[in-house]
């Protein structure tokens, strides 16, 4: 548990970690903020590009982890040394990105081979239509994440997110994609409510929760990528 | 809880097949939960079985591996998670 992350970005003795701290609370909140300098002072500090493609395919991976707890509300089942922070639902939701972030790649996922095919089997799998969710539905809300991440390859359909919304079942799961994507702690019975009474039960509501999260990791990368190169 | 967890000791068919190739992974001790089941973060999954080896293959190349030393990637980690207010 770190208390403060942005404290260890900011004043952490040891260079290498405080570029790491600072770059994962940019991949974590406001992936499209990154820049070039970032990772001028990243190189500076003494990581490798390796090395920050490493921390950016982690730290979105992680996204996905902290999304799925948080959404199941899963208990905690190991012993902890100091008890975690009090949960603040009002803090703010992360900001969605103004506008899609441009530019060629600084980094290349395919430089982590067993990565890049792991992460292209899940996203497959997901892509797939199952009884609980259709193939438009699942790119539907594929397109919405990365919109909100700044993901220059989804199309403009997404952008106005209920804009893109056939009907009242598109809304719903559109309004829940951004909920996981920009406020996984804001997680309560309620926020399924209107997606239950449209007759998803939980397995039906965990497929939309995973093909968004799912969509976050990919996003992340990418924007992360493309971001650190302008 | 919000939406389901089925637990190893209740699980069963594709699932509980899912559970034993997950905990006859390679994995620190650290990660290994005391109640002898698997860890919560893998059975928040259990809702659909079929994504679960997806996300900890993914993982597994991620946390299992370099470039980044273990404490650096705990770092990593534990940033995310702590903007992500998860304190799972």
């Amino acid at each position: 548990m770190i208390a403060d992350p942005r404290a260890v970005a900011a004043r952490w003795p040891e260079p290498r970690l405080r570029a790491l701290a600072e770059l994962t609370c940019a991949v974590t909140e406001a992936p499209w903020t990154l820049s070039r300098d970032h990772l001028a002072r990243a190189h500076a500090a003494g990581l490798a590009d390796d090395d920050v493609l490493h921390a950016v395919a982690l730290g979105a991976f992680f996204g996905h982890l902290n999304r799925i707890a948080d959404a199941v509300d899963v208990p905690l089942d190991y012993p902890v040394r100091r008890e975690p922070p009090r949960l603040e639902r009002a803090v703010p939701r992360f900001l969605a990105a103004p506008a899609p972030v441009r530019g060629e790649p600084a980094l290349d996922l395919s430089r982590r081979e067993a990565t890049a095919a792991a992460l292209a089997r899940w996203q497959a799998y997901v892509a797939r239509p199952s009884a609980a969710l259709d193939e438009r539905r699942r790119a539907m809300i594929a397109a919405r994440v990365g919109y909100l991440l700044g993901d220059p390859a989804v199309g403009a359909g997404a952008a106005g997110g209920a804009d893109a919304a056939a009907d009242v079942i598109d809304r719903e799961l559109l309004e829940l994609a951004d909920r996981i994507t920009l406020a996984p702690w804001t997680f309560e019975p309620e926020s399924y409510a209107a997606v239950r009474a449209l007759g998803f039960d939980d397995r039906g509501l965990f497929v939309p929760c995973v093909a968004a999260t799912t969509a976050g990791v990919r996003s992340r990368i990418d924007v992360c990528s493309i971001a650190l190169g302008r | 809880m919000l939406l389901t967890i089925t637990g190893y000791a209740a699980s069963d068919g594709l699932l509980r097949e899912t559970y034993d190739r997950m905990r006859a992974r390679p994995m620190p001790p650290a990660y290994n939960p005391g109640h002898g089941g698997v860890p919560g973060i893998i059975e928040a999954h259990s809702l659909d079985p079929e994504v679960m080896p997806l996300v900890f293959g993914t993982s597994s190349t991620l946390n299992g591996a370099g470039p980044l030393r273990w404490p650096e990637r705990e770092l990593v980690n534990a940033t995310a998670s702590r903007l992500d207010q998860c304190f799972y």
